[in-house]
């Protein structure tokens, strides 16, 4: 490099050019501290509020707080569905969280065994980026103060206390009110095009969606409105603060008031005992359904947890089939029970009750000998002794004279062959056959398109095509005892207060008051001395009889000879065993009916005592009819106060039936 | 005092007293107010401690201040004697750094010697400047303009650009270029030139994007174009920086109340993004008048340069200006979200000693500049090295 040269102008001239290049690198760094400052203006000044409320989202975290599921409460506010605390231990997953890290964290707390451990690995696996996953329910208090100490350390991990459905009575309510489970991926992907269900609500680990019954039904009455809980977190979304003041409170699900008596029912599931089978109770005045058991149940608070998949198993594979609802969903021939409904449709087609027909035990008729229960015959019947002794030779050959036709339209007016809306799904139509209805199921079989003649004595009898369940029973049986009404069962009584229409205002019956009371006093003669019912009737409540009907469903045929009912048939083969009742026969109030599936083929035996137990209970709790009762009555073994006393209200357990009642021996 | 009556007389302006008598201490003012602002944001998002940064970066800046005081008393002439050794020295490190260096983070930035790390890409900042200064003050304006002369000065920024940039540290490597164009366009270059380069640049960034960068380097550039697409992935520090800007509002949330940072939304918050946690607590105001001092340190360093007797001083000292302008408004801008984020920090305001080391050595060459600026320079001295 030359000696550079100090020459004045050149000396000038690289002072000048860099005199005006730094003047304009100051006016750059001029413009890029204006644009920055006026960038800053837009961000802090005009945008400030967009930016405010960003920070506010970063700073500030709702967590949903569930609702309070609404309860359900027996006619009288005894819960039925109820939600207790619970200890619940969740994680939230975020992004970079080292999940086995955290559960092998956790697994010293609580434990955390390897097939669970594995199924929380997937369940959080596949949860969507901050939504909670339940990692542990129902903890004690120990092992919820010992995570709660820790939760500090162990991040996306919270501790809390929710709330899980509890149904205090176990079984007895299981099938009309059902039950909640975990919400399955069917139950979100329906919801998901539903834009009034909360879809964060559905997500959240805690919550419960009804699956059965009640809760099914009104799922969306009781589940309420979500609430939330505000709280300062950080960027690891640890909570920093809670903000109580910030929060919304959750709107409890609305309360559900069933006409159902948690008295009644518990009873009625008791002296089910392990029978298979439904009892129904039905009030005769306002159509309320105050009992309505199906046996053997099952516990309704298993579901909730979750059930493994071999007690699903073993509920499923019993033959005693507990998860069907034997009141609503199981159908069966009514046998005898259905005569009260031919002898209404007989005397509305004009026969004469005191015509007498006689019974020698067998009928010949169309080419084969039609026999009577009893072997040997009744003699000679009117239509109260056929009631009474359920003589099957009367109503074969009643039935063939007012023809299919008739009885089909009596067996429709008693309620039979339709479904009730009672506010929850799972009803069985039964069938009502006539001739219309044979055209129609055999579309495809023209040859037995045509209504056989000996497909009419069977009618008669309750047998043949015609099924029936055990609702349909009771309605019959209280639209018989209201006299007037065509009486239509009410389950639910109120949703959130608002009290539902009662169903007791509907049409008259198509029958003359007259008739329905002959029927009614042949039932009453079923259940006095002599009939077919006597000993399974007597309430033992002073006056106050019960009038009902026994039936026999005959499951299959046997050679003549072998009893039905010994002890070699096996149990699935056996005949049903149906009675329908209702009392006080004088002033009826309450109708029950009682099937006990394979429960034998004599009348009485296995259905009226359970009526009788289930009935003495309702009327025990009638303030009328315990005024009747308490009237000072000869009762020599036990004042009629002792057992009084145990079934008044404020005690709801009822104890052994009192003294001095004949006591029916278990089956 | 006759202090200022003498100073005419020759020797007076080699006294240190006068020589230190001749520091800008309004500048000086302006650095340790930013330095405290600095110091304050730390404090603040420590949760009110002193640990574990407002300490040490008031204790760093301190320290730093006097080496300022001390750099300024040195002659320029002997400033003009060690440009060319502290350049070359620098270009060894960084090749040592290529061939031994730490890595950190995925990139070679750090070369230990005796337990002490350091980044040579700092020294090469302040040995770019002197080189460049020191060879234009040689070179006539004609040269300077547009000559076979300028390949050298072309060389001696490639060469340092490219090995940065190789290691890769991107935000360095644009830095150490822009000031080295900055230097080479203050001396005199061409307009021609200077246009037809911005044209060319312009159309090799396209392909420099798709083929040369890194993975990681593509995806920042990708993600400032539109942080919104990915707010919890790349574009979560550009828009978590940008709440934190506008919540801020006009008059933040307060001492110690950005939600932002105190709650660590903000990425880097002592670091790269600390103007961000300014402009949370104390809003435009706050922000505002930082930017003002930093245009006052500018501005008034770019005047000394002016008022400076050679041209080695006015290059130096301009060049220097410039690296510290662009640290600013690289800065800003990728708090701001109008540029990509490339790891540069605020000078003096972020922690971390480095960079507030480079530029507490620039200062002290802009300060001796000023002392220093009636100081005749001649190559004559540099037949030492």
């Amino acid at each position: 490099m030359s000696e550079p040269s100090i020459l004045f102008f050149e000396v000038n001239e690289r002072q000048g050019v860099f005199h005006r290049r730094a003047f304009l690198m100051g006016g750059l760094a001029g413009a890029g501290l204006l644009a920055l400052g006026g960038r800053l203006a837009q961000l802090q000044l005009v945008e400030a509020q967009r930016y405010q409320k960003l920070s506010a989202g970063n700073q500030f975290n709702y967590r949903l707080m569930p609702p309070p599921r609404g309860l359900i409460l027996d006619r009288n506010g005894t819960p039925l569905a109820s939600n207790r605390p619970n200890f619940r231990l969740m994680i939230t997953k975020d992004k970079g969280m080292d999940v086995e890290a955290a559960l092998d964290d956790l697994s010293k707390l609580v434990p955390i065994d390897g097939s669970r451990r594995a199924r929380l690995i997937k369940d959080i696996a596949r949860a969507p980026r901050k939504a909670p996953v339940a990692i542990m329910e129902d903890m004690s208090w120990e092992e919820f103060s010992r995570v709660n100490i820790r939760a500090p350390e162990l991040p996306g991990v919270t501790a809390d206390m929710g709330e899980v459905r509890v149904y205090p009575f176990g079984g007895a309510f299981a099938h009309v009110i059902g039950y909640v489970a975990k919400v399955s991926d069917r139950d979100l992907a329906a919801a998901e095009k539903d834009p009034t269900q909360d879809q964060d609500l559905l997500h959240h680990p805690g919550f419960r969606i009804g699956k059965q019954g009640v809760e099914k039904a009104f799922d969306t009455d009781l589940r309420g409105r979500a609430g939330a809980t505000k709280a300062e977190v950080d960027a690891q979304g640890r909570v920093v603060r809670l903000d109580p003041e910030g929060d919304i409170r959750p709107t409890p699900g609305k309360e559900i008031r069933l006409t159902l008596d948690a008295d009644i029912q518990n009873r009625a599931l008791e002296v089910m005992g392990e029978e298979s089978g439904a009892i129904v109770v039905m009030d005769c005045r306002t159509g309320d359904l105050l009992c309505m058991v199906s046996g053997p149940s099952f516990d309704a608070n298993r579901f909730v947890k979750g059930l493994s998949g071999p007690e699903y198993k073993a509920l499923a594979e019993y033959e005693r089939k507990p998860l069907l609802d034997k009141a609503m969903t199981g159908t069966y021939p009514p046998g005898s029970t259905f005569k009260p409904t031919v002898a209404l449709a007989a005397l509305s087609a004009g026969v004469d009750p005191e015509q007498r027909v006689f019974c020698g035990g067998g009928w010949y008729y169309g080419g084969r000998t039609w026999r009577c229960h009893k072997p040997g015959g009744h003699g000679s019947q009117n239509m109260n002794d056929a009631i009474k002794n359920s003589c099957d030779i009367y109503f074969y050959q009643t039935a063939l004279r007012i023809g299919p036709d008739a009885i089909a339209n009596a067996a429709r007016a008693m309620g039979f062959g339709q479904i009730f809306d009672i506010g929850i799904p799972g009803q069985k139509r039964g069938l009502v056959p006539d001739p219309a209805w044979k055209k129609r199921a055999f579309k495809r079989n023209p040859a037995n398109q045509i209504w056989f003649p000996g497909e009419t004595p069977s009618y008669g009898i309750g047998q043949g095509a015609l099924t029936v369940n055990a609702l349909q029973l009771a309605v019959m049986t209280a639209r018989l005892a209201n006299a007037k009404k065509a009486l239509l069962p009410r389950l639910i009584k109120s949703v959130g207060g608002v009290e539902q229409p009662s169903g007791a205002s509907v049409p008259d019956l198509p029958f003359s008051a007259e008739h329905l009371a002959y029927v009614r006093a042949g039932m009453a003669a079923v259940s006095a001395a002599g009939g077919t019912a006597f000993r399974g009737s007597q309430l033992g409540l002073g006056d106050i009889q019960m009038a009902g009907k026994t039936g026999t469903a005959q499951v299959r045929s046997f050679d003549k000879g072998v009893s039905r009912d010994s002890k070699d048939v096996r149990w699935r083969l056996k005949d049903h065993n149906l009675f329908v009742a209702f009392a006080p026969y004088d002033d009826p109030r309450y109708a029950v009916s009682v099937i006990i599936e394979h429960g034998g083929s004599s009348g009485g035996s296995a259905g009226a005592p359970r009526a009788r137990e289930v009935m003495r209970v309702a009327l025990l709790k009638d303030p009328e009819i315990r005024a009747r009762i308490e009237k000072p009555m000869p009762m020599p073994d036990a004042p009629p106060d002792a057992f009084i006393e145990g079934a008044a209200p404020e005690d709801p357990i009822v104890g052994a039936p009192p003294p001095g009642t004949p006591q029916e021996p278990r089956i | 005092m006759t202090l200022s009556g003498g100073l005419s007389r020759p020797g007076e302006r080699d006294r240190p007293i006068i020589k230190f008598m001749e520091i800008d201490w309004t500048f000086c003012l302006a650095l340790c107010l930013i330095a405290g602002a600095g110091a304050l944001m730390l404090f603040s998002i420590a949760g009110a401690s002193w640990e574990p940064w407002a300490a040490k970066h008031l204790v760093r800046f301190g320290i730093y201040f006097v080496l300022m005081i001390v750099l300024a008393m040195i002659d320029l002439r002997l400033w003009f004697m060690i440009a060319y050794p502290v350049y070359v020295v620098g270009l060894l490190l960084l090749v040592a750094v290529e061939l031994f260096g730490d890595t950190s983070l995925g990139a070679q930035r750090w070369l230990s010697i005796g337990g002490f790390r350091f980044q040579p890409s700092e020294i090469m900042k302040i040995g770019l400047v002197l080189a460049l200064a020191r060879y234009y003050h040689g070179l006539s304006a004609d040269s300077a303009r547009m000559s076979w002369r300028l390949l050298i000065p072309a060389a001696m920024i490639a060469a340092p650009v490219l090995l940065v940039a190789h290691q890769p540290d991107l935000g360095t490597a644009v830095l150490v270029a822009s000031t080295g164009l900055a230097i080479v366009v203050l001396a005199g270059l061409s307009w021609k030139i200077i246009v037809a380069g911005i044209i060319s640049v312009l159309v090799a960034i396209p392909p420099f994007i798709i083929f040369v960068l890194h993975e990681y380097q593509r995806n920042r550039i990708m993600t400032f174009m539109n942080p919104e697409a990915d707010p919890s992935g790349n574009g979560y520090h550009i828009m978590q920086s940008k709440i934190a800007l506008g919540s801020g509002g006009l008059m933040g949330k307060g001492f110690g109340l950005g939600s932002q940072s105190q709650l660590n939304f903000l990425p880097e918050k002592q670091t790269d993004f600390i103007f961000a946690t300014l402009a949370e607590e104390f809003g435009f105001l706050g922000c505002f008048s930082v930017l003002f001092l930093y245009g006052v340190v500018i501005f008034m360093a770019l005047r000394i340069a002016s008022i400076s007797h050679s041209h080695f001083g006015r290059l130096a000292a301009a060049g220097t200006t410039a690296t510290f302008a662009l640290y600013v408004l690289i800065n800003g801008a990728m708090v701001m979200g109008m540029a990509p984020v490339v790891g540069v920090p605020m000078p003096m305001l972020s922690y971390g000693g480095t960079v507030m080391l480079t530029v507490m050595i620039g200062f002290g060459l802009v300060q001796a500049v000023r002392v220093h600026r009636y100081t005749e320079v001649t190559s004559g001295k540099g037949s030492l090295m």
